[in-house]
């Protein structure tokens, strides 16, 4: 995988997997099969307007803490199968970084999976939207 | 003679777009805007390249030219319509029509109290500015509920809503059912009960051809780029002695016979409501729409067409197990919408999916919340096809959307 990779190395078997995946329909596939293991859901009791992602045409929640080192853990759900996979795949990508890292994220690895269509400026696209809320808490944990 | 769609088809050349995933593009978001032919792009090439300068402002040839374009554009559009080109104000589109109605009409002529009738199946460009001029100057704006199990507009409360009004708004067709509002009757309606007639004409006009004199509304707006025209450009038609009741909206250059420190005159006419640059390349553009239309589309023969592949569309979805269609695209009223939601994917990974396919579908609320909120959904997949698609994009379609629930539900 590139040396100059904006992502911890554990992306990269991630990144592998969709890259082997024959067409467009099958890294959908994937990114389903990602969305029922993210390894850490928000439940949906817990979705509020506080925690909301704007821009989704479909519900998606997000909440970003420390844990015990003051490394980030971020926790999403989605009711859309493919926002709630690249949720799944950030939350590989982010979680255990420190927030200064998380500040200035930049998920060039969904570009790097095939998926760059996720990554349109689309009003209707929530994903960069939970990035950004991501970065956000983030930033604001260093103030 | 047949309707020859490979002949229409080879005017639009991005039709032969080949998408970045190597799949070939099956443009099926027509009624959120429809693609235009190479003599609009032309046309309006021509104009930038080689008489582009500022209507109605100087004295030089390539203002008079440019003038003359725009001008005789209207002359052309307004004809089209069955309207006079007094008749025609240039908008952005039709949400600014809409808007004109509103701030420019009845601003000007209703009081707190006055009752507006719009319906359920608005788009909000439809709605939303009725409830600003609620707030604005007091006005009651009564809702037309949709018939959600005839799907189409319960008339019987249209004709109670329109007693005591003094307008009556309604849309063509439906933005998400594809279902035609039997626009002669609501007017008949708002008339017999003394009040005007606003038509949201944005998905009428590509797919029936107006004829707004005959018609007999007092107002009607359009947008030129679901209709084979450019993109920024629309027009309102107005009876005129609606027009003499209008008063200026936008304001600034363009639209005064003289402006002192005291105070302002303003045009009168159509005049009075274009103020600043006018659209020149849109303009021009969507002329040559509308003649690219009156010579190579009869509209009764493309409706045909278009009534078949979106009937033929919804008979096979049905078949699909977890496909639930909205709207009745296969009755005399449907036109060329086939609005679904399969009951486990949801709307917006399944406009990813067909889009890993191919194709260019709608997802979303399609900016007519009030009307999905009647359906008691949040959101639906909407195909809309119009005079270029074909039967075997149709069939792909289907092929494709089938291979989706397979692998997806």
């Amino acid at each position: 995988m590139s040396e100059n990779r904006d992502w911890p190395e554990h992306v990269d078997e991630i990144i592998e997997e969709f890259i082997d995946c024959f067409d467009s329909m099958e890294r959908f596939e994937l990114l389903f099969e990602y969305a029922k293991k993210h390894p850490f859901p928000l439940h949906i009791d817990d979705w509020n307007d506080e925690n909301m992602v704007h821009g989704c045409q479909s519900r998606a929640h997000v909440t970003c803490v420390t844990d015990s080192e003051g490394k980030i853990l971020v926790s999403g759900g989605a009711d859309a199968q493919i926002v709630q996979g690249l949720m799944a795949i950030s939350s590989f990508a982010i979680n255990g970084q420190s927030p200064e890292a998380v500040a200035e994220h930049d998920p060039k690895y969904i570009e790097a999976m095939g998926l760059s269509q996720i990554l349109t400026p689309s009003r209707a696209n929530g994903f960069m939207n939970m990035i950004t809320k991501i970065k956000k808490t983030a930033q604001a944990m260093l103030e | 003679m047949d309707y020859d769609v490979e002949a229409i088809r080879s005017h639009f050349p991005i039709l032969e777009r080949i998408l970045p995933n190597g799949k070939q593009l099956v443009y099926f978001d027509n009624a959120a805007t429809t693609q235009k032919p190479l003599v609009v792009i032309d046309a309006m090439s021509d104009f930038y390249k080689n008489y582009h300068a500022n209507a109605h402002r100087a004295n030089h040839t390539l203002a008079d030219e440019s003038t003359a374009a725009l001008e005789g554009a209207r002359d052309k559009i307004s004809l089209f319509f069955g309207a006079s080109e007094s008749s025609m104000i240039y908008t952005g589109g039709a949400t600014e029509a809409m808007n004109l109605i509103a701030y420019g009409w009845a601003r000007y002529n209703l009081e707190e109290g006055d009752v507006v009738v719009t319906t359920e199946m608005e788009h909000h460009a439809n709605i939303v500015p009725w409830q600003e001029l609620s707030k604005d100057i007091g006005i009651e704006l009564r809702f037309v509920p949709f018939d959600n199990e005839a799907r189409k507009l319960d008339y019987g409360a249209l004709e109670v809503a329109a007693k005591g009004a003094s307008l009556v708004c309604a849309g063509h067709v439906s933005n998400v059912l594809g279902v035609r509002n039997d626009v002669e009757r609501i007017i008949k309606i708002a008339h017999s009960n003394g009040a005007r007639v606003a038509l949201d004409s944005a998905q009428g006009a590509p797919h029936e051809k107006i004829n707004f004199d005959g018609l007999g509304a007092d107002f009607c707006a359009i947008a030129g780029h679901k209709m084979a025209g450019p993109t920024g450009i629309g027009c309102l038609l107005v009876k005129a002695d609606a027009l003499a009741e209008m008063g200026p909206f936008l304001t600034g250059g363009s639209i005064i016979t003289s402006v002192t420190t005291e105070g302002t005159q303003f045009l009168d006419g159509y005049s009075m409501f274009e103020t600043g640059t006018p659209r020149m390349a849109e303009a021009i553009g969507w002329r040559a729409a509308v003649e690219w239309l009156e010579e190579n589309i009869n509209f009764h023969d493309a409706h045909e067409h278009i009534h078949n592949i979106a009937s033929w569309m919804s008979n096979e979805m049905e078949k699909i197990p977890g496909i639930t269609i909205f709207g009745a695209p296969g009755r005399d009223d449907g036109v060329g919408v086939v609005s679904f939601l399969h009951e486990s994917i949801l709307a917006q990974d399944m406009g990813y999916l067909l889009d890993a396919g191919g194709f260019a579908i709608r997802t979303g609320t399609h900016c007519a919340q009030p009307l999905l909120e009647a359906m008691g959904v949040a959101s639906t997949n909407r195909a809309s096809i119009w005079i270029y698609n074909t039967m075997e994009e149709a069939e792909a379609f289907i092929v494709h959307l089938r291979d989706i629930v397979n692998r997806f539900a």
